[in-house]
């Protein structure tokens, strides 16, 4: 018996060791092929999540498009003036009224395996996004009748109707695919794309480590980088999905660069650290306070106005951003320089007189509890982000100055979404992420057909439907610019929105290791936009 | 015997069947759908509607639930919304690295925690004891990531011994990469093992207080067996059962705290990969790490429960 026992005992000890030893052994059982060196030349760049799809027609992640857009080129890019900017195309034009939109390639892009970039490869590319209708790429194409490639470094589009941003548009967000590599996927609805990447942008995929890192090598033949390729032969990406985690890599020289921002807050923690240098840039959106229209006090414009009033944006500014960021007027960042009507001035911060506006226009305090008693309204926001939750608070303790009863309804962010989705909320308090141009935004945010879902007025006013497609079909540039600063002042007197502010972010690196980053506004560009990282100089 | 192990089976199988239609419909009632997260400015609702017909969620939830069932009997797990790949390559893709730190900690916990609760079950009342006690109830308030986030500041960025992050550098080979490894492994482990450890060591204490009190030690004492023989040798082996119990409740425990630990240690397993499909309401990511987290669970509970009838001589099958 006593022998019995003991050997029982052993059996356990022993199918634990061979399970823990079985454990291990799995653990190495993962892809780590990748043949990097250490050369001093690798760029190493924090990122949040993993690739989650390299198709670069369909993902819709801000993380894949840092990645993919590094292998992918874009016919043009934004600068850090938020200027569209020449990249495989040299120019664009419009013809037959702005009915034809006409873009002349460069003729020194070629792809990894040799082949030139050509016009073709435009063309399929477009073509393949609306016959599948891929990504967010395919509401840019709605206008396209037909696409022709005449020559090697010719693509003309064909137009339904002008509108005037389509270059802007098509040529910013769309990425360019190798036609001979591509044709041969299928339906490309379904095609992965994550194996023998074929690129023509500085860096191309060479390997992964999924959950750790993707190795880019360096395209050697990239002609937007000062050499003719970039400096730099190698950018990896490390996975970080805690941005404090990915902080301390960087302080710890693990990586080169924050892909992600660095929080306001956590700024002030690489300070005293003279290796790294914070770069600053602007946003292409911005935090605003929307309101529904359909709420019957909120459809009034006193109302709407009043509430503009009754929020501190400076104040906000300096509580929230602690400073760093600009105020706005109307609903055009100040970052489209050219559009911005910067003849409109912010509503002044004032709940006395917005108080008195109200009175003026009717509204009541019967019970004298110091709010008027029709206007309680509820402000509903995204509990995740840290900066719009603050917002209300802020907004709140205001607007009870003017008579104004505000509910707090920040929730979680798929609720929020989803209550954004349905028009069930009164006041939202949200950010717009990127806007590459005005026209778009406008079309977006107040068409009554809500073409991008985005209307959160919810706002049907045949006024501003004509406003906005007499804009939209209008090709001479003097006169489109007048049109939009017009509804940037119609909107600002509506008070269809209180724009709060444009964030600056801050961008993260190693100034004792690498220098010549070409920042774009942006926490989707940043500082890894292809352009950027084929600048890149590692410091002597 | 074989009786005992099909009952046991058969609970596992059911409670395994009720952990699939329960996240299944869960998701399901959260609000909103994964293209709720995609929308980015352009996304027309056409698009939006083509989207989740594409991933089969226009159909009736009924139809979605047997057909889901369906295709799991035949080990298929869907295919990711997000990822265009089939959901089992990518969770078999990240479970090593779940099971090596679980694992780890779970083994490391026990073989630290027994000595350290016998101890002091031996030494009651004393310094050692009450040192024991104080921890075990403090380490029941800590919380994974704020201790995980304290080891990396100190022991990785302060002191410098340990990598900031990652499973392994995967530019390393043969021993190497085995030490490489093990480097990686020790900040989320010992995360892992200060939160787990108080409890268990708490546990097999009271246990060895009751049975240094029974008859049958006294007896031994009495037979004039060395003090060393009767704590470790009769009274261990009586007083580590229900303790057995507790190994197997917290190997669910520290599976769920491997999302937080990997998380913050931007460790590749599974934890991580839920953290990130709720992020993007995958759900067939999100189903099918929870069914394989549900089966973990209900594996090694049920070889607990069989462990514990072979080392227990007053069970007979």
């Amino acid at each position: 018996m006593k022998k019995t026992v003991k050997g029982r005992w052993r059996l356990a000890v022993a199918l634990g060791v061979v399970a823990t030893l079985g454990v291990s052994g799995c653990g190495l059982n993962e892809d780590n092929s990748s043949s990097s060196g250490s050369s001093d030349t690798v760029l190493r760049i924090g990122t949040t999540t993993d690739v989650s799809n390299f198709n670069p027609l369909q993902s819709l992640s801000k993380t894949d498009s840092w990645i993919l857009n590094a292998m992918y080129p874009h016919l043009l890019r934004i600068d850090e003036n938020a200027q569209k900017a020449p990249e495989l195309a040299k120019e664009y034009r419009y013809e037959d009224d702005g009915k034809t939109a006409v873009f002349e390639l460069r003729d020194d892009f070629k792809w990894t395996d040799g082949q030139p970039v050509v016009a073709e490869d435009v063309k399929f590319s477009a073509e393949k996004i609306m016959e599948y209708k891929l990504g967010n790429v395919a509401a840019k194409l709605t206008w396209v009748e037909s696409i022709e490639a005449p020559d090697a470094t010719t693509v003309k589009f064909k137009l339904s109707q002008p509108y005037a941003p389509f270059a802007e548009g098509v040529g910013f967000w769309m990425s360019i695919v190798p036609k001979h590599v591509f044709e041969k996927a299928g339906d490309l609805s379904k095609f992965p794309n994550d194996s023998n990447w074929v690129g023509a942008g500085p860096f191309v995929l060479d390997s992964m480590t999924k959950g750790q890192r993707y190795v880019m090598k360096r395209n050697e033949h990239y002609p937007l980088a000062p050499e003719g390729k970039a400096a730099v032969s190698q950018v990896e990406y490390r996975v970080y999905p805690d941005v404090n985690t990915m902080m301390l890599a960087l302080r710890n020289g693990d990586i080169d660069l924050m892909g992600t921002p660095v929080p306001v807050s956590a700024a002030k923690t690489f300070e005293n650290d003279s290796k790294i240098k914070l770069a600053k840039v602007g946003a292409l959106g911005f935090a605003h306070l929307t309101y529904n229209m359909k709420n019957k006090y909120l459809a009034d414009q006193e109302v709407r106005q009043a509430l503009s009033m009754s929020v501190d944006t400076k104040a906000i500014i300096d509580a929230v951003l602690q400073g760093d960021g600009q105020q706005m007027a109307g609903p055009i960042s100040p970052i489209f320089a050219e559009y911005d009507n910067t003849e409109i001035q912010p509503y002044p911060f004032d709940p006395a007189a917005a108080k008195a506006k109200l009175a003026a226009a009717g509204y009541k305090d019967a019970n004298n509890d110091g709010f008027f008693d029709e206007l309680s309204f509820g402000v509903a926001c995204d509990q995740s982000n840290a900066n719009i939750t603050r917002v209300v608070q802020l907004f709140r303790e205001s607007a009870a100055k003017a008579g104004i009863k505000l509910e707090n309804e920040c929730v979680e962010r798929n609720t929020f979404l989803t209550r954004t989705k349905n028009g069930e909320y009164d006041i939202d308090a949200s950010q717009w992420g990127v806007f590459d141009n005005p026209m778009d935004q406008l079309r977006s945010t107040y068409l009554s057909s809500n073409p991008g879902g985005i209307n959160y007025n919810l706002l049907e006013s045949a006024e501003m439907d004509t406003l906005i497609n007499d804009a939209a079909g209008t090709t001479d540039p003097e006169a489109f610019k007048a049109k939009i600063k017009n509804l940037d002042k119609v909107v600002h007197e509506q008070a269809y929105l209180t724009p709060l502010y444009v964030e600056n972010f801050q961008f993260a690196y190693n100034a004792s290791k690498f220098t010549g980053f070409a920042p774009s506004p942006s926490d989707l560009l940043g500082m890894v936009t292809a352009y950027s990282l084929a600048q890149v100089t590692p410091v002597k | 015997m074989v009786r005992f192990v099909l009952s046991r089976a058969l609970k596992a199988v059911l409670t395994v069947w009720i952990a699939i239609t329960s996240t299944f419909f869960l998701l399901r009632l959260l609000p909103g759908d994964p293209t709720t997260l995609m929308v980015e400015g352009d996304m027309t609702p056409e698009m939006q509607a083509a989207l989740l017909k594409t991933y089969g969620l226009d159909r009736p939830l009924w139809e979605q639930y047997v057909s889901y069932l369906r295709e799991l009997v035949q080990g298929n797990l869907g295919i990711s919304f997000r990822q265009i790949q089939p959901v089992t390559d990518i969770i078999l893709d990240r479970l090593p690295w779940t099971l090596l730190l679980a694992g780890s900690a779970f083994v490391l916990t026990v073989a630290v925690g027994i000595p350290i609760g016998v101890t002091a079950a031996v030494n009651r009342g004393k310094w050692l004891d009450r040192a024991l006690q104080g921890f075990g109830i403090s380490a029941n308030a800590l919380f994974v990531p704020s201790v995980a986030i304290l080891l990396l500041v100190f022991f990785g960025a302060q002191l410098g011994w340990f990598p900031i992050g990652g499973a392994i550098d995967p530019d390393t080979r043969g021993v190497g990469a085995y030490l490489s490894l093990a480097h990686h492994l020790v900040l989320p482990v010992l995360s892992l093992i200060l939160v787990q450890l108080g409890p268990y060591a708490l546990t097999l204490r009271t246990n060895m207080i009751e049975v240094l009190g029974e008859d049958y030690i006294r007896a031994a004492q009495a037979r004039g067996l060395s003090a060393r023989r009767r704590v470790w040798k009769h009274g261990l082996r009586n007083a580590i059962l229900p303790a057995l119990t507790l190994m197997g409740l917290q190997l669910g425990t520290l599976v769920g705290g491997a999302v937080l630990t990997e998380t913050v240690f931007a460790y590749p397993g599974v934890g991580r990969l839920i953290y990130e499909a709720v992020g993007q309401q995958d759900y067939p990511v999100i189903q099918g790490a929870f069914i394989m987290l549900a089966v973990t669970v209900v594996v090694a509970n049920a070889l607990t429960d069989m462990l514990y009838a072979v080392l227990n001589p007053r069970i007979r099958l």
